[in-house]
């Protein structure tokens, strides 16, 4: 069905133009009937605009849209829905105190003579029409008991009943647990088989390899191209979204320091981890990965004060004996930490630049009778815009104005002022574009060269085999294997089969 | 980008704008407006709403609000003079004859722990500062109420009265003390980590924990200052009247809302400054004078208290709104 020629969609020459910036510049873009297509770039790039011009939530300054071969002009977000162009967004339309059945039929339930509702029927409908999609839920449970991917396919199935033939799906803001994402995708690729388009918007670029046929790129506006999955590998990809040559970042291997900057011993929480033995070098990174679950964010997170640590066992900071309290002691202990959901958890929007930087660190830029030193806290915060390169008109500009790049800096600038001895990264790098990546890699790569022992929690193992020194796997709440990073024999493979437990 | 910075600046300091019109127009309107007599007068009749409005704005920049506010006010005004007056008319005190400055002591300390009720239960147990806040309104109200059996409390004696009632030399101690107030707050705001931690808290908590900074504990103690500040309003107001009525400062509480966020700062936490606050309260008083010396009926006045509440959150809204769009 892939190879059909018969085009669902049609857009050509798309204009849209905001005060001040030109989103979109002559695109064109098409869609055969079954195909499962992604879209990528950056940030910026145009991604969500040509998708709200082919919805009908922006009207384009010029161009032309066609559906099943027949021009709609004006396409409104009505006229969409009836011509089956469905647009899933990252923030389910569900409701989640209401069952699947229900939501399915949500607006149109079966009723009886009298006017009530039939629970019967609506629940053995449900399971029919689920059937027919090829699902087997139990559709009482409520929706808000179910995964991300489980409500995207639920998305997709209420989509597909009101006779949708093409879906556009937007990226779920964190990568989804594998598991989950085998299910998702395994449904979208049945679905394509029986004829329905998608549309699949992403960051997370192994997963267009994963299941797109097809990838259309855009830059600042402008389409790239269109081009098949297979003809592209990984890094052309990004060379093409970046449209700069993004040199991979790989970290030139360093004699470790003999000092032992934090050491686990036996760190048990039941039901979260148990038998943690650990040890971290000054000016070492390690990566900590495993599945969703399987305790390596809980660890850091305690170990930050944030969640109730470990039951029993020690941790042990520069050879003392460590005591967790609360996140304000880690900071003045040395512990840093970058949470996982930066834009939500790492910056204060409304507040400048310069108070960003300084959050964690004012006790060092108050005078005796606890006032701040102002000029003291200005040439602090112009060394860290300087040396980081943050783009900003003046340390006073709020964050919010700033790109999500240089917010990016602006968090890292604030933990790099606390001069830490451990730095905790919480999924650096997720949700943010490839150019960014490689400045977040190149940072933590600085400040592991002036000692600062990192441990990074994330999924991403090409990357964490890029930057880390070692990579600890966790499976279940305990270590299961460890990796040295010099060792040939370690590879992308051999740490996914330990991360999902199968060696 | 930068036009939204212009509007963000521009609607942060509309208060003074707003404030230099308003004195233009009543000057126009009426030739005993712009008297030292009267002028001296809208400052007066200031102190306490400023007072309370510090209070409030602390807890607004760090994302809260106290609704209870004005019944502390009441209640530490009324067990103030019951622990000092004789009972009976026209008194209606408690006979405990306590001395004056201690009593003034036990009021102040009433004020904080009111504070401390409010911050336990929001912090610790994790209860809505809406309904919390709201309760212990109702509450302390309640409390007046069954203390005073409704009367109206007479009679306090002159050292009692120093704060709302003295002068010295031409300046009215009250309104020294807003001046006070005002300039401490100012300071602890912009100079000291305190209120640094305090805005951070209010523009993202999340951020501000994963920063070292425990949002309940600066919640807490927002609402301890509220409290107190509240307590020192309630001695002001009753020194100036010289009396204790029941419902003393109801209602209150939308005024010093309306005052501090006109004055700029952000119903969602996190923005504003106490000069601006004070600039909100100065606009407030000066209507309010304003339109009693245009003979305005007080049912009149009211409805302008209530556009001025709502066009305070209109811009708040804006403001919102343009720091939210990405």
């Amino acid at each position: 069905m892939a190879n059909s020629e018969h085009y669902v969609i049609k857009m050509k020459d798309i204009v849209k133009t905001f005060p001040g910036v030109r989103a979109l510049n002559h695109v064109d873009f098409e869609l055969r009937k079954g195909e499962i297509r992604s879209v990528v770039g950056k940030n910026g790039a145009g991604k969500s605009t040509l998708m709200n011009v082919l919805t009908g939530i922006y009207q384009p300054d010029n161009g032309e849209i066609f559906v099943n071969g027949k021009m709609i002009k004006p396409m409104t977000t009505e006229k969409a829905r009836k011509l089956g162009i469905a647009y899933v967004h990252q923030h389910s339309q569900l409701v989640p105190a209401l069952s699947i059945a229900e939501n399915i039929f949500i607006g149109d339930l079966p009723k009886n003579d009298l006017g009530i509702v039939n629970w019967n029927k609506v629940h053995d409908e449900a399971i029919l029409q689920l059937k027919e999609l090829g699902l087997n839920i139990d559709v009482s449970r409520k929706v808000e008991n179910l995964s991300v991917a489980e409500k995207q396919i639920l998305e997709i199935a209420k989509a597909l009943f009101a006779n949708a033939h093409t879906i556009i799906l937007d990226e779920a803001t964190a990568p989804l647990p594998k598991e989950d994402v085998k299910m998702l995708f395994g449904f979208v690729k049945r679905m394509s088989e029986q004829g329905v388009a998608f549309i699949y918007i992403s960051h997370y670029l192994v997963e267009v390899f994963d299941i797109c046929n097809t990838v259309t790129i855009l830059r600042d506006g402008e389409k790239v191209g269109d081009f098949n999955t297979c003809d592209l590998d990984q890094q052309e990809l990004i060379h093409l979204i970046s449209g700069e040559k993004v040199e991979r970042f790989f970290r030139e291997k360093v004699e470790l320091s003999t000092e032992t900057v934090l050491e686990f011993r036996n760190i048990t929480k039941p039901g979260a981890y148990e038998f943690i033995n650990f040890s971290l070098k000054k000016g070492e990174i390690v990566g900590l990965t495993g599945l969703e679950g399987s305790g390596k964010a809980k660890l850091i997170r305690g170990l930050f004060g944030l969640e109730p640590f470990a039951e029993s066992g020690e941790v042990y900071l520069e050879n003392e004996l460590f005591y967790i309290k609360d996140s304000e002691k880690a900071i003045n202990q040395g512990i840093a930490y970058l949470p996982r959901d930066r834009h939500g958890l790492g910056i204060i929007g409304a507040r400048p630049v310069s108070e960003n930087i300084t959050l964690s660190i004012l006790r060092k830029l108050v005078n005796h009778i606890g006032f701040l030193i102002l000029k003291k806290e200005k040439i602090h915060v112009e060394d860290f815009v300087d040396k980081l390169g943050i783009k900003t008109p003046s340390s006073s500009q709020l964050v919010q104005f700033l790109s999500g790049g240089n917010q990016q800096k602006v968090v890292f600038a604030k933990l790099a002022s606390t001069e830490p001895k451990v730095l905790l990264l919480n999924e650096p790098t997720q949700g943010v574009d490839v150019q960014a990546k490689v400045e977040i890699i190149k940072i933590v790569d600085q400040l592991s060269r002036q000692g600062v022992g990192v441990i990074i929690v994330s999924e991403e193992i090409r990357e964490l085999l890029d930057i880390c020194d070692r990579i600890v796997v966790m499976f279940k709440g305990k270590i299961s294997r460890e990796f040295d990073t010099k060792n040939k024999n370690t590879t992308a493979e051999t740490v996914l089969m330990a991360i999902e437990g199968e060696a | 980008m930068k036009k939204r910075k212009i509007i963000i600046t521009i609607l942060d300091n509309l208060i003074w704008p707003l404030l230099l019109i308003t004195i233009i127009s009543f000057n126009f309107i009426s030739d005993r407006f712009f008297t030292p007599f009267n002028l001296t007068n809208i400052l007066i009749h200031s102190a306490v709403l400023g007072i309370m409005t510090v209070g409030q704005s602390f807890t607004l920049i760090t994302g809260n609000f106290d609704l209870s506010s004005e019944s502390t006010l009441a209640i530490t005004a009324l067990i103030g003079a019951w622990l000092i007056l004789p009972s009976g008319q026209p008194n209606f005190g408690g006979d405990i004859f306590l001395p004056v400055w201690l009593a003034i002591l036990v009021l102040l300390i009433l004020g904080i722990v009111a504070g401390w009720i409010n911050g336990f239960l929001i912090t610790k147990l994790k209860m809505n500062n809406f309904i919390v806040t709201l309760a212990m309104q109702i509450v302390l109200r309640g409390f007046m109420l069954v203390i005073s059996e409704g009367n109206t409390m007479a009679g306090l004696p002159d050292s009692y009265k120093f704060l709302g009632k003295n002068s010295l030399g031409p300046v009215p101690v009250s309104v020294l003390t807003m001046l006070i107030v005002f300039i401490i707050a100012h300071i602890i705001m912009q100079y000291t980590q305190f209120g640094r931690n305090l805005y951070a808290v209010g523009g993202n908590p999340s951020a501000a924990l994963a920063g070292g900074v425990n949002p309940d504990k600066y919640t807490r103690y927002v609402y301890l200052i509220s409290g107190l500040l509240a307590a020192i309003s309630g001695w002001m107001l009753a020194g100036r009247t010289g009396v204790v009525v029941e419902n003393m400062g109801a209602g209150m509480i939308f005024e010093i809302q309306a005052a501090a966020v006109i004055g700029g700062i952000s119903l969602q936490g996190g923005r504003g400054t106490m000069i601006g606050a004070f600039g909100g309260v100065l606009l407030l008083s000066v209507i309010d004078s304003g339109l009693s010396l245009m003979r305005v009926s007080s049912f009149w006045i009211e409805i302008f208290s209530g556009l001025i509440i709502l066009l305070a959150t209109v811009i708040d809204a804006q403001k919102s709104k343009i720091l939210s769009d990405n």
